[in-house]
């Protein structure tokens, strides 16, 4: 069928930063999707970020809670988050409680309330929560039918009357076969709480989404003031490398070292300043900044090993002026030191970097730093993760230079310990 | 510990949603207690929010503190289907005591904007809640 004649599916956006895209644009419209995943795992907290972001007076959303927290828990709990919006309360945003319906007349019963309530309030969105303690009142012997042709008319349903819906529940990996809520659905949700040692690390995996390309794997995700923030595992950028019609080689501030380098290292390329502990890995990095700065380039550094008004100062020590273009904006340093980091919220916040400032050169001082701030679930990807970060990065014009630190070997000349040559394109080894 | 009923805010809502019913709604119905309107016109929206065994739940408790307050009330029940079982010739002021309670419940659990939100859908030709209200809305 060609472009034409085919359905236009709307996409609706999701109001959590970072899941459109890795949704491939937004949620389709009237999907019928469900949010699975162990308990305290962000269920309810995604569920009511999209209603927020897009129930209207017109079209509300209906959240039927079901057998499992009360509507009052709830709003007690949900109102902490910044997307609560209090004025769609009982207008935008309804809640209905199920719970005596299921236990007086079963699915039946569940099924002929739905319907009441949707066909008297027209939603655009319809939220069940939790849809796993209205199946399993019936699913026992003999029940499998009903529990089926129940999923189905909901499904018929929620679909005729134009609405998005959202099935909550509390499923296991196990229960993926054989299960005719999964079956039925259009989109499915499953997030995931990951222990490694003393982390807790939270991950989401888009498993089905019918009628558009998701970001296939499993993409980090927190949970703070805001709500859900998702990162995608590619953020977006899986585009060619940018090309450049004549190779520009950007000053790395020291003359006699752009000219051992033929001029300077050639704009997008990830270079690697190794060497043992004080041959001056940072100081070139940070005259490489300095340069960039001095020729209207801006710059961020991602450093893990000093506060930024430390890294700022010891600049000042060597006469190199980072202060002033901080304060306007031409330079920024990033200091993330939180427990669990990920790598993929690490590039998130310099791509944010990069939006704000237009900046041509990035400074990660130093790979082992980065490495020791991630969760140990992470570390054991992070070569992996960090060649989709460089690349990802370069491809869009910025160059990289990254520092890591080398035992002082005098028998042997190594470039690295971590064997990541393959992210690189230019090497520096510096020597005492 | 200070009660959210204990607010003088939250007593006088209670007074004004009494007395609103006494007036305006009592003609229709002279021999239900005033209290009683309240708790069954609450009945919606707190079932809505928490279930009719949580609704039942949050009156029996709203109906503890509140005898411990007012021993007139020791009399009063909160019934299986819950509803409010006055004695005869109660007046407003031990049920404005009850019904402060089960404000300030609501008020403990889902906070004062939404609460007062809540009492204004209900009410919403009520002078008092909808003054109290956008005053909070102004916050």
């Amino acid at each position: 069928m060609n472009e034409q004649n085919r359905v236009k599916i709307n996409q609706l956006l999701t109001g959590v930063p970072g899941l459109d895209e890795i949704l491939g644009g937004g949620l389709p419209e009237f999907s019928f999707n469900i949010i699975a995943g162990a308990p305290g795992c962000g269920k309810t907290t995604l569920a009511h970020q999209f209603i927020f972001a897009n129930a209207t007076v017109d079209r509300p959303a209906l959240y039927f809670t079901v057998l499992g927290e009360p509507a009052l828990k709830m709003l007690r709990y949900q109102q902490q988050f910044s997307f609560f919006d209090a004025a769609k309360l009982n207008n935008a945003v309804r809640f209905v409680n199920l719970s005596q319906d299921l236990v007086e007349r079963g699915l039946e019963g569940v099924l002929d309330e739905i319907s009441k309530q949707v066909e008297a309030a027209n939603p655009s969105i319809v939220v069940v929560d939790s849809f796993r303690t209205v199946l399993r009142s019936e699913m026992h012997e003999g029940k499998n039918m009903a529990v089926q042709t129940f999923v189905q008319q909901l499904a018929l349903l929620l679909t005729s009357w134009e609405a998005t819906t959202f099935l909550i529940g509390e499923y296991s990996e196990s229960e993926l076969r054989d299960n005719p809520v999964f079956t039925v659905a259009d989109g499915l949700f499953w997030l995931f709480q990951q222990v490694d040692r003393n982390s807790v690390v939270r991950k989401m995996q888009i498993m089905k989404l019918r009628g558009q390309a998701s970001v296939p794997g499993l993409h980090t995700f927190r949970i703070t003031e805001a709500g859900l923030q998702a990162f995608s595992r590619t953020l977006g950028l899986v585009g060619e490398r940018k090309t450049y019609s004549t190779v520009k080689r950007l000053s790395m501030g020291i003359p006699a070292l752009d000219e051992m380098m033929g001029g300077g290292v050639p704009e997008g390329d990830s270079l690697l300043i190794a060497g043992s502990s004080g041959t001056g890995k940072s100081l070139i990095a940070t005259q490489f900044l300095a340069a960039g700065i001095r020729a209207g380039e801006p710059g961020i550094a991602a450093v893990f090993e000093e506060r930024p008004n430390e890294y700022t100062a010891r600049a000042s020590e060597f006469g190199l002026d980072l202060q002033t273009p901080l304060a306007e904006g031409r330079l920024e340093v990033i200091y993330l030191r939180p427990l669990d980091l990920s790598v993929d919220e690490m590039m998130q916040e310099i791509l944010d970097a990069v939006k704000r400032t237009g900046a041509k050169r990035l400074v990660i001082d130093s790979l082992a730093g980065f490495e020791m701030a991630l969760a140990p679930s992470f570390r054991t990807d992070f070569r992996e993760s960090l060649y989709r970060m460089i690349f990802a990065l370069t491809a869009i014009g910025i160059t990289i230079l990254s520092t890591l630190e080398m035992p002082e070997t005098f028998t042997e000349l190594s470039f690295s310990s971590y064997s990541i040559s393959f992210l690189t394109d230019d090497m520096n080894f510096a020597r005492s | 510990m200070t009660r959210n009923a204990d607010t003088t805010t939250t007593r006088e809502l209670a007074q004004s949603l009494l007395a609103y019913e006494a007036d305006e709604a009592g003609a229709a119905m002279p021999n239900e207690p005033a209290v009683c309107r309240v708790c069954d016109k609450l009945r919606r929206p707190l079932t809505t929010l928490a279930g009719a065994a949580g609704f039942r739940s949050l009156l029996a408790r709203a109906l503890t503190l509140a005898q411990r307050e007012s021993p007139a009330l020791r009399a009063w029940e909160v019934k299986a289907d819950g509803s409010v079982e006055v004695p005869n010739g109660e007046a407003v002021p031990s049920g404005a005591v009850l019904i402060a309670h089960l404000i300030g419940l609501m008020i403990t659990f889902i906070g004062e904007a939404l609460t007062l939100r809540l009492l204004h859908d209900v009410w919403i030709n009520l002078p008092d809640a909808k003054v109290m209200f956008e005053r909070n809305e102004q916050k």
